[in-house]
This record gives C-alpha cells, sequence and structure tokens, in this order.
C-alpha cells in the first residue's frame, strides 16, 4: 500500500514545473508537501490522479501504474474549492459517494457522521452556495473522503478555516490515519505541517529540496537556534565564536549558531558560573527551515 | 449505476427542474396554442371594432353596385350623392373615406378622400375592390351580355404538369412544394431554437462546473471522456424531453381542438410531402442538435468560468444566425445557389436541406450526400472534442477563443 515516484517530470514547452521528483508514501503515513505558489505541488497533485500526463518517470500505487488503478480507491480535495453551488449539502455528498461507487444505503451513515462531526447539521438541506466559505470547505471536505479512500491527497486543506474549524480538520485527518487511509498534504502553513506529518517534501520550482522525515530534516540543521535572555549587547553576542546571526525579539534574543557544539562554551561565557534567566537550545522550526531553504523569500499564504 | 449514468441522472434532474427549461417548455406550448387558436384570439381582439363607414359616389353610368358589398369590416353607403354633405361627414370622423368614381378617357378613375389616413389593410381592399371594379368597368364599355362578361371575369387557366422524362419520378406540385416551403420553415426555427437553447445549455453547465471548480472534484472519480459524454447525452435527452412535451401537446390539441381539424391539416400535410421527408426532417435536427451539443460542450470546456461562457458561444451563435437567415431568403425562392451550398455545410444543413428536400425538385443522392456529410463532421468532431477535452478541462486560460485554444496546446503538450 504504498505511493511511489520515481523520476517524475513535468515539462511544458517554456518551462519545466516539476523536475526529476522521487519520494515514497507508505500506507497510513501522512505526507506533506511544501512548497511557495507555483512550486509544483498541485502539477504533481494532479499527476498523481492522471489528471494530467508526466513527461517522464513513473507514479505508481501498490507497484501497479496508477493511471491504470481503480480511481475510486482515491480521495481529493482540490486547493480551488469546488461544489455544486446550487446542489444542496446532504445531496452534494450523496452524489459523490455514489460517484464514486458507493450504495445509497451505506452513505447514509457516514454523512450523518461526518456532517455531526463537522457541526454541519443545520445546513443539511441548504444550497451550497449559501453556506459560508468555510462551511462550503468542510462540505467539500467530506466529499473527498466520504467513500473511505485508501488514499487523500488534500491540497491546501488548511486555508481559509478558523481555528476552530482547523482543529476539527486535524482531528478528522488524524481520524483517518487511523483508519488505516495514507494522506498526501500540502500546506502554507507549516505548523499544520508540523503537527501532522511523518514525512515530507519540499519543493522549490520544480526541484526536490529535501524529501525524507521531519526529523531528519531537523536534524540536517542540528540544533542551532539559541534563545537567551541577557544583558549582552548584539556586537557582543556577534564576536562570540560560532554565532552567525543575532536577532533580537521582543522577549528574548535569538542567536543563530553555525553548529551545536558551540552552544556550550556560549552559555559558560553568557552565564560565567551565575544564575541566567534564560538559555535554550532548539532545533529550527519547519518554518524557520523551509524560509532558509528556498532562499528566505516571504511565504505567501 | 454506472458513472456515467449517475452523471447524465444528475445533469437531466437539475436541468429538468431549472426554471429555464420549465419556461422555455411552456414558451413553446403558448407560442403554439397561439398559433393554432390565432383565429379565435384575434375575434377576441378586432371582434368589437365598429365597421368602417365608406360611402362611394358613382359618376358613371355603369352599375358597379354590385362590387361594393358590405361586410363586418366595412359598410358601403351608396345611396347618397351630395359631395359637400359626404365630405363634411368625413371631416366630422362619420365617415372614413370618400370614394368618388368618375370615367376619365374611359377609364375608371377613383378619387379617395379621407380625413385621417386609413389603415393598411383598409386601404388595399379598397384598392384590390376598385381594381377590380376598373376591369368591370372596362368590359361593360364593350356592350357584351352578361352572361359573356360574367365569363370573362371569371376567366382562369388550368395549369397541369407533365414530365417528358421517364425516369423521373415527376415534380412536385406547386401545392406540395408550398407546404413543404412551411413545413421546411417550421422545421427551420424548431431546430434554430432548439440549438440555441441546447447549445448555451450544455456550454454554461459545462463552464459553471468548471467555474465553480467543481470539475476537479469529478474527473478524480470520472474519466474526462465520460463525463464529455454523459453532459452530450444529458442534454440531448433534454431536448427529446422538450420535443416529447411539445409533440405530445400538440398531439392533444390536434386531436381534441377544433374537431380536429388540425389532425386533418397535418395529415394531408405530411401525405403530401411524403413520409421520407418527415424522417430527413428529423433525421436533420436530431444530427444538427447532437453536432452543436459537440461544439458547446467542446466551447465550455475551454473558459474558465461561466461568466465566460457568452463569448465562446458567440461563434457558434454567428453560425447558426447565418443558417437560420440563408433559410428565410429560402422563403421567397429555395432554388438560390447560396441555398444550394449552405444545404452541404454541416452546420446549417439541417436548417437549410429540409427546405431543398421539402421544396424543391431533388433527387435522392443529394439529400443523403448532405446527411453523409453532417455524419462524418460529428464523427469527426466528437473524435477531435474527445481527446481535447481531456486537456482543456482543467486548464484556465484567458483571452479570446482562438487564444484559449493555444493556451490549452501549449500548456498541455
Amino acid at each position: 500500500m504504498t505511493l511511489q515516484l520515481q523520476h517524475v517530470t513535468k515539462k511544458y514547452k517554456d518551462f519545466t514545473a516539476v523536475d526529476n521528483l522521487n519520494f515514497t508514501i507508505e500506507k497510513g503515513e501522512i505526507f506533506g508537501l511544501i512548497g511557495q505558489n507555483g512550486a509544483g505541488k498541485t502539477t504533481t497533485f494532479r499527476m498523481i490522479l492522471d489528471l494530467q500526463e508526466t513527461t517522464a518517470g513513473t507514479i505508481s500505487w501498490n507497484g501497479k501504474p496508477v493511471n491504470s488503478i481503480n480511481r475510486d480507491v482515491l480521495g481529493y480535495l482540490p486547493e480551488e474549492r469546488g461544489i455544486f453551488p446550487t446542489m444542496k449539502v446532504e445531496d452534494q455528498l450523496y452524489f459523490f459517494g455514489e460517484l464514486r461507487g458507493m450504495k445509497k444505503a451505506a452513505l447514509k451513515k457516514d454523512i450523518d457522521f461526518w456532517i455531526s462531526r463537522f457541526e454541519l447539521e443545520e445546513k443539511r438541506k441548504d444550497k451550497a452556495e449559501t453556506l459560508s466559505k468555510g462551511n462550503q470547505q468542510k462540505v467539500q471536505l467530506i466529499a473527498s473522503f466520504i467513500h473511505k479512500p485508501q488514499f487523500l491527497i488534500l491540497d491546501e486543506p488548511f486555508s481559509g478555516l478558523d481555528p476552530v474549524n482547523k482543529d476539527l480538520l486535524k482531528d478528522a485527518i488524524l481520524l483517518l490515519k487511523e483508519q488505516g487511509t495514507t494522506i498526501l498534504f500540502s500546506s502554507h502553513q507549516m505548523d499544520n505541517v508540523e503537527e501532522l506529518c511523518d514525512h515530507l517534501c519540499l519543493l522549490k520550482r520544480g526541484v526536490s529540496l529535501f524529501s525524507g522525515s521531519l526529523l531528519d530534516l531537523k536534524k540536517q540543521y542540528g540544533k542551532t537556534k539559541l534563545s537567551v535572555r541577557s544583558n549582552w549587547s548584539t556586537t557582543e553576542l556577534l564576536q562570540l565564536e560560532g554565532v552567525k546571526d543575532v536577532r533580537v525579539e521582543k522577549e528574548q534574543t535569538v542567536l543563530l549558531l553555525e553548529d551545536e557544539r558551540f552552544a556550550e562554551s556560549i552559555f559558560q561565557q553568557l552565564s560565567a558560573g551565575k544564575y541566567i534567566e534564560k538559555f535554550s537550545l532548539d532545533y529550527l522550526t519547519l518554518d524557520e527551515i523551509f524560509k532558509d531553504k528556498v532562499g528566505g523569500t516571504v511565504v505567501e499564504v | 449505476m454506472s458513472k456515467f449514468s449517475l452523471l447524465m441522472k444528475q445533469l437531466y434532474k437539475s436541468k429538468l427542474k431549472s426554471k429555464s427549461f420549465i419556461s422555455m417548455t411552456l414558451l413553446y406550448v403558448i407560442a403554439m396554442s397561439v398559433a393554432i387558436f390565432w383565429s379565435d384570439i384575434k375575434e377576441l381582439f378586432t371582434g368589437n371594432d365598429e365597421a368602417q363607414q365608406i360611402a362611394i359616389v358613382n359618376d358613371t353610368s355603369a352599375d358597379l353596385s354590385g362590387i361594393f358589398v358590405s361586410n363586418s369590416d366595412m359598410t358601403f353607403i351608396q345611396d347618397e350623392s351630395n359631395i359637400k354633405k359626404l365630405e363634411q361627414q368625413v371631416k366630422d370622423g362619420k365617415l372614413a373615406a370618400l370614394v368618388e368614381v368618375s370615367d376619365q378617357n374611359g377609364q375608371l378613375h377613383a378619387e379617395i378622400s379621407t380625413f385621417q389616413p386609413l389603415k393598411l389593410n383598409d386601404q388595399s381592399t379598397i384598392s384590390s375592390l376598385l381594381q377590380y371594379a376598373g376591369q368591370h368597368y372596362a368590359v361593360q364599355k364593350l356592350s357584351l351580355t352578361s352572361d359573356q362578361a360574367a365569363q370573362i371575369m371569371a376567366a382562369k387557366t388550368v395549369i397541369s404538369n407533365k414530365n417528358l422524362n421517364e425516369a423521373s419520378t415527376g415534380g412536385k406540385s406547386e401545392e406540395e412544394k408550398q407546404s413543404g416551403l412551411w413545413v421546411s420553415y417550421a422545421v427551420g426555427i424548431l431546430i434554430y431554437f432548439f440549438i440555441s437553447t441546447f447549445l448555451s445549455m450544455i456550454t454554461t453547465e459545462i463552464a459553471s462546473e468548471k467555474g465553480s471548480r467543481a470539475m476537479e472534484m469529478l474527473l478524480v472519480s470520472v474519466k474526462p471522456a465520460t463525463h464529455f459524454k454523459a453532459k452530450i447525452a444529458g442534454v440531448l435527452l433534454l431536448a427529446m424531453t422538450q420535443m416529447g412535451i411539445i409533440a405530445v401537446v400538440f398531439l392533444i390539441y390536434a386531436k381534441f381542438a377544433k374537431n380536429g381539424v388540425i389532425w386533418e391539416m397535418a395529415t394531408s400535410i405530411v401525405k403530401e410531402l411524403s413520409v421520407g421527408y418527415v424522417l430527413y426532417a428529423m433525421l436533420f435536427l436530431v444530427l444538427t442538435i447532437i453536432l452543436y451539443l459537440i461544439v458547446g460542450a467542446l466551447f465550455g470546456s475551454l473558459v474558465s468560468k461561466v461568466e465566460e461562457a457568452g463569448q465562446v458561444l458567440m461563434p457558434a451563435m454567428m453560425i447558426t444566425l447565418i443558417g437560420f437567415y440563408v433559410m428565410l431568403s429560402g422563403i421567397g425562392n429555395p432554388d438560390t445557389i447560396i441555398i444550394k451550398v449552405f444545404s452541404y455545410i454541416p452546420f446549417t444543413s439541417g436548417m437549410v436541406m429540409p427546405m431543398r428536400i421539402g421544396a424543391t425538385d431533388i433527387g435522392m443522392i443529394e439529400p443523403l450526400l448532405s446527411l453523409g456529410i453532417l455524419l462524418v463532421t460529428i464523427i469527426v468532431a466528437y473524435l477531435f472534442s474527445l481527446s481535447f477535452y481531456k486537456r482543456s478541462v482543467l486548464t484556465y486560460s484567458t483571452g479570446g477563443v482562438i487564444q484559449k485554444f493555444k493556451t490549452v496546446l501549449k500548456v498541455t503538450t
């Protein structure tokens, strides 16, 4: 039960959208695809879903080419929200479920379950276009996995959701994972990725910068983020051995180290055997790694 | 249920309940009712009109009183000869017109005096009566017996057709051509309306699915080809449903309204036109709709949002309009070269060819050839659209139709 991408490339006449992409997603895993707008995430999804052809490379599901499998094992939530505007919420879910080969009677239980779980009880007879954007998104999300797919792709599932709904969605994703669904999702919001993903792939303009487990990625950088609270000035701190950069924040000063091993000597010098209010060495956040990897440019959300 | 029939059913059911479909069907039924009960409706509006008072003053010696016979539209007053008094009555509005008939160099001369201009309809009635009176006057001056005069006035040439080409099955009579012309006209209008309705229906349907991005959700579970076929089949089924409703309403009217007069009329027209004609007309109707549906689906897949549907519909609508006008031009003379040319062009042949079949002497080969061209075009358009659809349906682009085609080709090859 694995999805495997080998040397997947998508070329258009004048540019390459995806260049030699390789990764494997194991059964029951949550895999994050991260990249800026135009990095090639949606193109990758579309190739996996056989909505677009690959220029080169192979995509296989359980060893079989993905375009030869029964498509009902796949579920997809597109980035652009799309449901039938004039169809009732409930009808919409039945329609997509039936379209995926489910029987109406079998669908009822699941539809009832997810409608109540996503707090859409009052809206079930409403036309989709009358719903708020967030609620429409929830309906579409249910529609994407109502047929219990083995493999679910979620393109930017968190964008446009408020914190309460974000938590509902996170819980739903974890529940699906528990039930054995393999999930691939993309996001701009690194905190979500950090929380949910086991493995990830970092894309920049179609090229994979990293592919593997989140911990491996963090280890690549090591524990190089040092937050301190001291009365040393920025210039003094910068002169310390192994300090690459100093950033003053509201409550603390953050030092970026060249390597983890410099931390101990910095501690000795800062504290000089006395009490120190804050000295915290940590991995970089995914957000920081991402910005570093893609070149420090601001991420569009 | 297969995915194809699920998609088709969903489209069919939602469109069948849509306001536009219901109102369009109602409109057809109302239009048909108006046509069938036209004479009754006309009566309702004109029945209360008072007859126009028209005075005739005859200054000649001939007796023309038998020609001006009063009816429900006009009353002729012929017993007053005081011009001054009559002119005053015209001015007062008591009389609609005063017609003074006199002899000028042996010809009948009529002067029509009015205060307010006559209505066109009344004017032409009076003109033709006066024309007839003029002939009558000329005949009377020849001092013939009344029998002889009556014979001249009733003279009529009897025309019969004889075809010396034994191989031919014989040309159509004028009546046949005339009824063929009118039925073809009706068929052409029907095709035109059906195309406009269902072409825009399929285009906006696909465009709205694409625009609302439901398309991606659908295409994950359904192959684009299946989606394409289901849309065409669904809309075609709707078109058939509408035709069916119209046919049933017509049959009910024909059988039960006006003691079955319409039924007799319809059967006599069909008899005059031959069953072959009816079959041809139906075939052209259905095939032309299918062709336009394929084009409509393809165009719908090109646009990015439903608001742009009108833009891509424009060229197709123009073509139907051209076909429609070419057909209209055939009402006067269905034998022109332009009609012949357009009766072979697949997008217009559905409107033009039935007219040629019905209203002109045409062999077996021409309609079959035109039908063949239409069929081949449908197959080619279908295969092309099917392969193109897969590429265009998820490509979002801006610009005109040609620009969109280019973008699709660029980003998918």
